[in-house]
Formats: structure tokens, C-alpha cells, sequence
């Protein structure tokens, strides 16, 4: 254990002396998560703790069709999700929109249900504001559910009218009937971390996990720098064993990654209004992700035979989990490529944010197991991986 | 003290089709300073490599005061001090905290490393730049620290690869002052090098090493004989040489005495065990002495005697 410390030590006042690694570690997230922030944040923020988005309706229908989707948005609603405003007319609606009062407003045309009724197309437009992007992108996810559920009803009666069954004019309670069998799900299938975490606090908590795979990365590049500069040599010829070699640079970029976290944890709170959730939880999960990411750049800059070879293989992956793991845009739908993200450690920290977000911190634990199953698999294969980078 | 300081029997080394050692043995006593003299790429570096416990030799065997040295050694280990070929410090710490870090590795104590690093700061001539970054050093600066860093902890086998490689020449001096004080105190030095005059001036033996193999050892006169070298003694003389030649003739040690224009050749075994007896029969028969020259044959003329080229080829 003595070695460990002395070589890493050695590393800390060698990283200390070396300005860039304040910059990757703490200026650079904390300015770009500011950035993304200011860029993104609008979008976000309307989905934000209450995950209240507001929006409109105009309807100039007035028909059956119309009130099945008035009706639905009512429901909505009322479970929370929006908060809904009617307007007498487009333009009152529009000026709403352009004004900010609301993010997206419904506008269902006059004759709209004759129209559907007649096998006619339908529209319902949807007016959203540029500045809240998710609320419109939703908004637009509510009107296609809802004409996916008219299209149903309508087909299904037209087929029981030309059968005899019903008469045309039940076509219309008939996709009413359709339409409400199928609430807006879309708002549902919203991920956990986007619906929880507020925009601040989601783009810090990527970006740090982004420039920890940086952080983390210097353990192996400093190990091939050794041996570059000659001193691996003169290591390997100490009464020491190469393994503890690796755990001293191991143990110092856990070191800095932790105190990088920190840092960040600390500075966006009070900077940036971000909210991590419990401390215990925080702790946990960045303890579990730092460890996790170490162990992963640590099999993979293994895999190099120069710093500069371990520099990029390292930037591919830490690029690549970042856009998988949704530290750039968050990963929604519930489908293929949210399932391939959780390969990735950022989705799991960002996820066991989000679950922790209600002040439970032991909704925490599934997400910073999960890590650490990763820090022990990536761990292992890094070990076995790197004996050939602590040879000459 | 008893026992070999280094005992390398046979050790061999492949890389894949190149064998860079072919079978290397030798051994330093305690004190001594063994040079392994050869052309870049002999495979000194190499042999270096799997003494210091770096690499497995392929075959052969080493021994350090007795134990066996491999990678995983630790007490022949912290027996031996070695200086690399290529600079081995860290050029954005100081040269104390250079120091204090491998000293650290090798176990030191505090209190003994802080006397350690004062001494060996004042023997490699650095003492007023301890505190100073490594990468501001000069070339001949970093040598000497490089150096340094290998004798801290007082090995009984300081292992120097090429020390001089890219020094200039008041550095280079500095250098090999600071080998022959080691020497002085006692260390057993393994000394690699294809500067013939090095070796010459600094080791007790030499091995010529050329193509993995160790093509002749022994000292500067072992090999000079063995190759059949002799050295050349020409006295000047102001007058005749002819009743002298007779009787130079039968000294012992001399080869063969010629008399020529106003001067007199020996070829002698060792030209300084027989320069003032044979300069004194000078002198008995009347003749006077102008001047003298000693012309000793060297390692190169060795070197190319055993391996059919010269040392810097």
C-alpha cells in the first residue's frame, strides 16, 4: 500500500503542477453545462420539477371530434401533466404563444369532425414556441396519438356501418371511444432522468461523467507517458511490484475524478440552481461512477501502445457513451436505443439521479450497483489488459 | 568481502528473428568497474535490460550476492542501481523531489533520505539547483541527475548504460569524475559504453561485446596481449645507438630492439615496466636521450582485431 501512495502522490503533484487537468476536470464542464444551458435550458425547464407544460386550444370545431380531443387534453390535465388555457381564436392563441405564455397551443379548425366523419382528412394543427421545443414536440406527440386513435375508430366503423351494424352517425363517438383507449402515451414514455432532473442539473450531471472518462483516461496515458519518458524503466527495476504501479495511477485519477465531482456537485447547486438530490445518494453514485468509468478507459487505453493511441481510443469512447448515454440529448421513447444506453455508465449515473429525485436515497442503489458491476467487470479486463502495458 | 557482486552465465535474448543476446557470461567482484565496450546495437542495452531484472532472459541465469535476479526479484533488486541509457526523471519535478520519490521506492527512511538526497545532490554537483524544475536543467544537468537518481539508495551494483550518450564534453567529464569517485567508494560498476577511451580510463576489465556475444575480456593489457599488441617505445637519440641495441636486446620484456636514423625502437610487452631500465642502458653506453614516445596499443585496436571492424562501424 506504501507504493501505491508514494506513486500516487507523485502523479497528484505532477497533475496539481499540470494546469489542464483543473480545466478538463472542473472549468470545462461547469462552462459547457452553463452553456448547454442557456441554450437548452428553455427546452428543458418546461419539463421541469412539476413537469407542468403549458399549453392551449382553440377549438372552432365545436363538433364531436373536437370535444374528444378537448376532452382528452382536459384529462391530461387533470392528472398534472399540462395546464391547458383556451382561446376563442387562432389569433388569440398565436400572441399567446409568441408572447410565452404558453409552449404549444392546439388549433382544431372548424369542420374538422364533419370532415373526419365524412372520410375526409382531418387537422389538427399544432402551433409551438421555438424557445420551448419539448413542450411542442410533445404537444405534436398528443395530436398524432390522437389521430392514430381517430383513424382506428373511423376505420372500425366505417366497417360495422358497410356490415350494418351501426349507422354513420355513431361514427364519431366511435373514435371518441378509440381515442380515449389510448391516452397520450407519449408522455409516458418520457425517461425517468428527463422527467425528473431539471435541465441544469441533467446536463452538469452528463457533462461531469463526460470529462471524468477524460479524468479517468490519464491513468493508462500516464502509464504509457512512463514509459515513453524512460522512468517505466526505472520503476520496473525498484523493489516494487509493477501492480502497484497501476493502482497508484489508478488511485489518482480516483482521487481527481472524486474531487472534480465535488467540485462540480458543489458549484452548480450554487452557481446554476441545480438540484443532485440527497448527499448520501450523490455521494454514492459519483463514487460508484468514478470508479466505474476508471475501470472502463482503463481497459480501453490498455488496449494502446502510445499515449497518443490511448488519447484517441479513449476520446472515441467517451464521445460515443456520452451520445448513447443521453449526456447531449437525452435518450427517450422506450425503444432500441434507450435499451443500448444503458450499456453506458453516464445513462445509468444520470438514471440513478432521476429515481433519486423523489428524496429517496435508496432509489439510488439500483443504478450505483449497476456502476459498480461495471467498475468490477472493466476492472478485472483492465488488470489483465494492462500487464502488457507495465512491461517493456 | 566474499562472493561475486554479478554472476551472468549464458543468458540469451530473441527478438523475433533477431538474437540480441547470444549467450553473454561474465562476473564483477566487489569494487571492480566492468565495462561492456561494443557498437550501437551489440546488445548491451539489452543484456543491461534482463540484469537490472527488466526483462527475462530467454536462457542463462543471473545472479545478484547470490540470488536470482527477475523481474519479480525484490532484494536483488534494491541492490542495484541503474542508469539508463535515456534519461529516466521527471522533468516537471525538481531534482530533490526526483530523488526523494525512487528513494522512496527503495524503502528509505525519512531521516536517511533527506541525508541521502543532500549527499548525492552535492556528488552529482547540483546542490544549488535542488529545488529547481528538471526540465530546466541543461543536457549535462540531467545526465548527472539521471545519474544520481541510480546511487541513492548505495547499491552495491550501480548499473550506468551509456552515460555519456549526447553530453557535451565539461558534462561528460563531470560524469565519468563522478563514476571513478563511486568506484573509490567501493561500488561494483557495470559500465556500458562504445567510447573506447571510457572504458580505458574508468573500467578494471573490459568485455567486447559484438553481435550478442562476448568476443574477448580481461584488462586493457590481458586483451592488448591476447591480440598479440605490444607497445612501441621511440627514444631519440644525439648520438650512436648501436652499442645499446645489444643489450636492449636482451631485457626482459622487450620483443625487439631496432636501431634506426638517430633513434632507437623498441617493441616491448608493457612500456612502462621497462621504460627506465631500458632508458638507463641509454644513458650507461654514453648515448644521450632527445626525447621519448610511448605508443601503447588501445581498445580500438583490439576491437578490431576481434571483431574485424571498427568500434564506431
Amino acid at each position: 500500500m506504501g507504493v501505491v501512495l508514494i506513486v500516487a502522490a507523485k502523479d497528484l503533484a505532477q497533475r496539481a503542477r499540470d494546469r489542464s487537468i483543473f480545466i478538463i476536470g472542473i472549468v470545462a464542464p461547469l462552462a459547457l453545462a452553463f452553456i448547454f444551458n442557456l441554450v437548452f435550458g428553455g427546452g428543458l425547464s418546461d419539463v421541469g420539477e412539476n413537469i407542468t407544460l403549458d399549453m392551449g386550444v382553440v377549438d372552432a370545431d365545436r363538433g364531436p371530434i373536437s370535444d374528444a380531443f378537448v376532452g382528452i387534453l382536459s384529462e391530461i390535465e387533470s392528472d398534472g401533466l399540462i395546464d391547458l388555457t383556451t382561446y376563442d381564436d387562432e389569433a388569440a392563441a398565436r400572441a399567446a404563444v409568441d408572447g410565452g405564455d404558453v409552449g404549444a397551443v392546439f388549433v382544431l379548425d372548424a369542420g374538422l369532425s364533419d370532415d373526419i366523419q365524412a372520410g375526409s382528412d382531418g387537422v389538427i394543427e399544432v402551433v409551438g414556441d421555438v424557445d420551448a421545443p419539448t413542450t411542442t414536440q410533445i404537444a405534436s406527440a398528443i395530436a398524432e396519438q390522437f389521430a392514430v386513435g381517430v383513424r382506428r375508430g373511423t376505420a372500425g366503423a366505417l366497417a360495422s356501418s358497410l356490415a350494418g351494424v351501426i349507422g354513420p352517425e355513431d361514427i364519431a363517438a366511435a373514435a371518441a371511444e378509440a381515442t380515449t383507449a389510448e391516452p397520450a402515451l407519449r408522455i409516458g414514455a418520457v425517461p425517468a432522468a428527463t422527467r425528473q432532473l431539471d435541465a441544469s442539473t441533467y446536463f452538469v450531471a452528463g457533462l461531469s461523467v463526460f470529462f471524468l472518462f477524460f479524468i479517468a483516461g490519464l491513468a493508462v496515458t500516464s502509464m504509457l507517458d512512463e514509459r515513453r519518458e524512460g522512468t517505466l524503466a526505472r520503476l520496473l527495476a525498484a523493489p516494487i511490484s509493477p501492480g502497484s504501479v497501476v493502482a497508484g495511477k489508478s488511485l489518482t485519477s480516483v482521487v481527481i475524478g472524486l474531487v472534480a465531482m465535488t467540485v462540480l456537485v458543489i458549484a452548480s447547486t450554487f452557481l446554476m440552481g441545480a438540484t443532485w438530490g440527497p448527499l448520501p445518494g450523490v455521494a454514492l453514485l459519483v463514487s460508484a461512477v468514478v470508479l466505474a468509468v476508471i475501470a472502463i478507459m482503463t481497459s480501453v487505453g490498455a488496449l494502446a501502445k502510445t499515449p497518443e493511441q490511448a488519447g484517441n481510443l479513449q476520446s472515441i469512447v467517451a464521445v460515443t457513451m456520452a451520445m448513447l448515454g443521453g449526456t447531449f440529448v437525452p435518450i427517450s421513447g422506450g425503444g432500441f436505443l434507450e435499451r443500448l444506453s444503458l450499456i453506458t455508465p453516464n445513462a445509468w449515473f444520470l438514471r440513478g439521479l432521476g429515481d433519486m429525485a423523489g428524496g429517496d436515497v435508496s432509489d439510488a442503489v439500483p443504478a450505483a450497483i449497476v456502476l459498480l458491476g461495471m467498475a468490477v467487470v472493466g476492472g478485472g479486463l483492465g488488470l489483465l489488459l494492462i500487464r502488457r502495458t507495465v512491461r517493456l | 568481502m566474499a562472493g561475486k557482486v554479478l554472476e551472468v552465465s549464458g543468458i540469451r535474448k530473441r527478438f523475433d528473428d533477431i538474437q540480441a543476446v547470444a549467450g553473454v557470461s561474465f562476473s564483477i567482484d566487489h569494487g571492480e568497474t566492468y565495462g561492456l565496450l561494443g557498437p550501437n546495437g551489440a546488445g548491451k542495452t539489452t543484456a543491461i535490460s534482463m540484469i537490472a531484472g527488466l526483462r527475462r532472459p530467454d536462457a542463462g541465469e543471473i545472479i545478484v550476492l547470490g540470488q536470482p535476479m527477475t523481474p519479480t526479484s525484490r532484494e536483488p533488486k534494491a541492490a542495484v542501481g541503474l542508469v539508463p541509457q535515456d534519461l529516466a526523471i521527471y522533468p516537471d519535478l525538481t531534482a530533490r523531489e526526483n530523488l526523494r520519490f525512487f528513494g522512496r521506492l527503495y524503502s528509505m527512511e525519512r531521516v536517511e533520505l533527506n541525508r541521502r538526497v543532500d549527499e548525492v545532490l552535492e556528488v552529482i554537483g547540483l546542490t544549488d539547483r535542488a529545488d529547481d524544475r528538471a526540465d530546466e536543467f541543461s543536457g549535462g544537468m540531467k545526465r548527472r541527475l539521471n545519474i544520481g537518481v541510480g546511487l541513492l539508495h548505495r547499491p552495491q551494483l550501480l548499473i550506468l548504460d551509456e552515460p555519456t550518450v549526447g553530453v557535451d564534453p565539461q558534462s561528460r567529464n563531470a560524469i565519468l569524475e563522478s563514476v571513478e569517485y563511486l568506484s573509490g567508494e567501493g561500488h561494483a560498476v557495470l559500465y556500458t559504453t562504445h567510447y573506447m577511451e571510457e572504458a580505458e580510463r574508468l573500467c578494471d576489465r573490459v568485455a567486447i561485446i559484438d553481435q550478442g556475444e562476448i568476443k574477448a575480456e580481461g584488462t586493457r593489457r590481458e586483451l592488448v596481449r591476447r591480440v598479440g599488441e605490444n607497445d612501441r617505445v621511440r627514444i631519440q637519440t644525439t648520438g650512436s645507438s648501436a652499442r645499446a641495441i645489444s643489450r636492449l636486446e636482451d631485457l626482459p620484456g622487450v620483443v625487439n630492439a631496432l636501431s634506426g636514423d638517430g633513434s632507437i625502437e623498441l617493441i616491448v610487452e608493457d612500456a612502462s615496466a621497462v621504460l627506465a631500465e631500458a632508458l638507463g642502458i641509454v644513458a650507461e653506453v654514453g648515448t644521450s636521450v632527445a626525447a621519448v614516445t610511448v605508443d601503447e596499443p588501445d581498445l580500438e585496436a583490439v576491437f578490431l582485431h576481434v571483431t574485424g571492424k571498427a568500434l564506431r562501424d
